[in-house]
């Protein structure tokens, strides 16, 4: 195995170590602190994701200046909104984006294994139609 | 449980993005994971995975078929292209395949040690907001939870993100299709959970 391959595992490790942790204790890894973020009972949910993006805007912008990375632009295409808004139906319904379910099962509410397979099954639904109706370039994130 | 504050949670989830990206060499994306599980459940190992060489091995066999097809000066002006690309183009070759199952992994034993082995293992989801919506029927939150999971899989492989690649990393280098998107599922996130909300 190549160093960049064993690089990427550390790599990827660390961060979903991190990212679990992060999330748990933020609270988005609970059904209802992310149902009281979407009624706006409570803003400690929305405030992280504001405060990351904040974060995040000056960081990219200096990493773009100084190694010029080939970011793949995210253009709007036909599946940009439709798509948008029944993952986010879904987040409100099984509290859980991409993310949850795994930190679900790692916390021992083992209910995210039903939102696991729903998601896996969710996609592999898309991708069929996707090739049987759609067409259009999604551009997924994978490749960035 | 107490939770962080909003502020800290939000330097955790931008350290999280950054620490990615410096040492994966790529943008966070947890649904394109989803997406190269899936693809390759699908269609078996993709071409370029199968590649056995090195990145140092491949080199040298370039560079020796160049020699052997357009002799020495070609060598030399490729190796000055391809150092001027090496910056922004050396981290773009696919990943091992198991960073993909990996991440989820390590997300699972990252919720693991936020619990400190205080909590319990149930079916049904903590909270008693979830456990009021399904009645506390198992059943039905399995139903709930998997027809839920069923519209996050497709709606983020439609869209082409999800939270983290266009929340969070789109959002933030201005990209037009993830605000768009992100607009969408937040705004779907609230006008469900009212609709939920008067059904508790």
């Amino acid at each position: 195995m190549s160093t960049r391959a064993l690089r990427d595992l550390a790599g990827v490790a660390l961060v979903g170590v991190g990212l679990g942790y992060a999330l748990s204790r933020i609270g988005f890894s609970s059904w209802d602190e992310v149902h009281a973020m979407f009624t706006f009972q409570k803003f400690d949910l929305m405030i992280a994701f504001v405060v990351g993006l904040v974060v995040l805007v000056p960081v990219w912008a200096v990493v773009r200046k100084v190694s010029r990375p080939r970011w793949l632009p995210r253009p709007i295409h036909q599946g940009t909104l439709i798509g948008g808004l029944l993952f986010g139906a879904g987040w409100a319904l099984s509290g859980a984006c991409p993310s949850i379910a795994a930190v679900q099962i790692g916390e021992g509410q083992l209910g995210g294994f039903f939102t696991l397979a729903g998601m896996f099954g969710g996609n592999f639904l898309y991708s069929l139609a996707h090739e049987r109706w759609f067409r259009w370039s999604t551009t997924s994130c994978v490749e960035d | 449980m107490t939770y962080w504050p909003g502020w800290v949670g939000g330097i955790a989830l931008a350290l999280v993005m950054i620490v990615h990206w410096f040492g994966v060499g790529r943008m966070m994306a947890v649904s394109g994971r989803v997406t190269a599980i899936v693809d390759r459940l699908r269609f078996g190992r993709a071409e370029d995975e199968e590649e056995e060489m090195s990145e140092a091995e491949l080199l040298a066999a370039l560079r020796a078929e160049t020699t052997a097809t357009f002799g020495p000066d070609a060598v030399k002006e490729a190796t000055l292209e391809t150092t001027d690309e090496r910056h922004s183009s050396a981290r773009r070759s696919p990943q091992p395949f198991a960073t993909h199952p990996l991440l989820f992994v390590a997300m699972g034993a990252g919720g693991l040690l936020a619990t400190t082995g205080g909590a319990t293992s149930t079916w049904m989801l903590h909270g008693k907001g979830f456990v009021n919506l399904v009645g506390g029927s198992q059943a039905v939150a399995a139903i709930v939870l998997f027809f839920g999971g069923v519209l996050v899989g497709f709606g983020t492989r439609m869209a082409g993100g999800c939270t983290s690649g266009h929340g969070l990393c789109g959002v933030s280098r201005g990209e037009r299709g993830s605000l768009l998107a992100t607009m969408a599922f937040f705004g779907a996130g609230v006008v469900t959970s009212f609709v939920l909300g008067s059904l508790l």
